[in-house]
């Protein structure tokens, strides 16, 4: 096989930056994961029940991202296993005040004071809510590097470095049983990514989808923990 | 200049003010009706000019204007909460003298502070809004019996709501957690529910037994 000889110094530069984002491509913006479970009781979902997908407080200095949570309530939804979903702000405004910021229940003791309050156990029943999970962490930039300058003339523009940086995705979800008011059990999902940004001319980035893997890695292992199915001989 | 050359530049003159200039409205904060039982108490309620329309304006330093009005907010959280927590409420004017309304209680709130601060500010990524409320409680003789101050909360990131939106969501979730707050701890705060009238002294107002409510007579943005 012959290659042909670049006609131009321009040509040659587009080659270069080819192969190096195929390079790139092929080093990969690799995400680890790890998720882990704890199951206190035993679960599973009759007809016409559901789960709903609440942060916790912000007033207990949570910083769960509403994209996070929209993520999880969509994907627990769908798919052949998919969950019956109760909006969050549906439920929350159904049962106001009760499940806000400042008043919701921080742990299970307090749900059979807040089933006897006028309503509430009836408001829940109507909405088929058999489940709260309720999800506690988020995904910061824990490292970075590099270094990238980007220049325009009237001639055109162009870039040149190479930038990298990782994002840890922790989240932890609770899942409270709200026909017996109790715990069911914890899941625990770390995810941990790193994105690359190289630039000869045009930058080409590698991005580590690290929150939306650990949003699908938790809702997957979710569902199999709701459902409770056992485990295939 | 020609007459086009000054369009332009005043037109390009406005557009670098705004710029530098945000403003925020909430018009209404669509509180949903509490799920709780109302109180038998037959208040009064008696708003400042404020809760009509109350706008808050801050120069973030080093940066741009914010601008965030409330417009009748306030007074619609306030008709949606007291609605939901006593069996009768009745606006009440300035002029009306609340001893000859046969009322149990009247209530005053009113606004002591409203602050905010945005993504520059915190190093974060999330608005947040502090609103400090002030209700003032008073007996069917006129009495002063209870001067209660409360610090309301909301915090909205502005990943999912663009700035204007996580701003004007950070004041809705401010007012929906003053109104948690207030349905928690007034009576325990105030004894507002000693103030039940078990005689019939009351002077005689036609008024119907049953539960109505002003702000539902207002119908406008009734429970």
């Amino acid at each position: 096989m012959m290659l042909h000889k670049p006609s131009t110094p321009y040509a040659g530069m587009i080659l270069r930056s080819s192969l190096l984002a195929l390079t790139s491509l092929s080093l990969g913006a690799c995400v680890t994961s790890s998720i882990e479970g704890e199951r206190e009781g035993v679960t599973g979902l009759e007809t016409g029940e559901g789960v709903v997908i609440m942060a916790k407080s912000y007033h207990l200095g949570n910083e769960t991202e509403n994209d996070f949570i929209n993520c999880v309530g969509n994907s627990i939804g769908r798919g052949r296993e998919g969950l019956r979903v109760v909006p969050n702000q549906e439920f929350v405004d159904a049962l106001f005040p009760w499940f806000e910021p400042r008043t919701a229940p921080a742990d299970t003791k307090g749900l059979p004071d807040l089933m006897l309050r006028p309503g509430v156990a009836q408001m829940i029943k109507d909405k088929g809510v058999r489940y709260v999970i309720w999800l506690d962490g988020n995904t910061d930039r824990v490292a970075g590097g590099g270094s990238m300058s980007c220049a325009a003339g009237p001639g055109g523009g162009g870039c040149f470095g190479f930038a990298w940086w990782t994002n840890d995705a922790k989240y932890e979800a609770s899942v409270w049983d709200l026909s017996g008011l109790e715990d069911a059990g914890t899941v625990v999902a770390d995810f941990s990514g790193t994105s690359f940004l190289p630039a000869i001319i045009v930058p080409i980035p590698l991005l580590a989808r690290t929150q939306s893997k650990a949003c699908k890695g938790l809702s997957d292992q979710l569902k199999l923990f709701i459902i409770d199915e056992p485990e295939p001989i | 200049m020609s007459a086009w050359g000054k369009t332009f530049f005043v037109t390009l003159l406005i557009a670098a003010v705004s710029a530098c200039s945000t403003q925020v409205s909430v018009q209404d904060p669509h509180i949903p009706d509490p799920l709780i039982a109302a109180m038998p108490l037959s208040i009064g309620v008696r708003y400042p000019q404020s809760f009509d329309h109350f706008v808050h304006e801050e120069q973030v330093i080093g940066k741009e204007k914010w601008s965030i009005d409330l417009g009748a907010s306030n007074k619609m959280l306030f008709n949606k909460l007291f609605g939901a927590m006593f069996a009768e409420v009745r606006i009440v004017d300035d002029a009306a003298d609340p001893a000859t309304l046969g009322l149990d209680a009247l209530i005053e709130p009113s606004i002591d502070a409203f602050e905010f601060s945005v993504p520059e500010q915190s190093q974060t990524d999330s608005f947040a809004v502090w609103i400090r409320y002030r209700i003032k409680i008073f007996d069917r003789l006129g009495t002063q019996i209870a001067n209660w101050p409360i610090s309301a909360y909301g915090k909205s990131q502005t990943k999912t709501f663009g700035g204007d939106e996580a701003l004007r969501r950070a004041a809705v979730l401010a007012m929906r957690d003053a109104a948690a707050l207030i349905i928690m701890q007034m009576d325990k705060s105030t004894g507002i529910s000693t103030l039940v009238s078990n005689d019939d002294t009351r002077p005689v107002t036609g008024e119907p037994a049953a539960r109505q409510t002003a702000v539902e007579e207002q119908g406008d943005d009734a429970p």
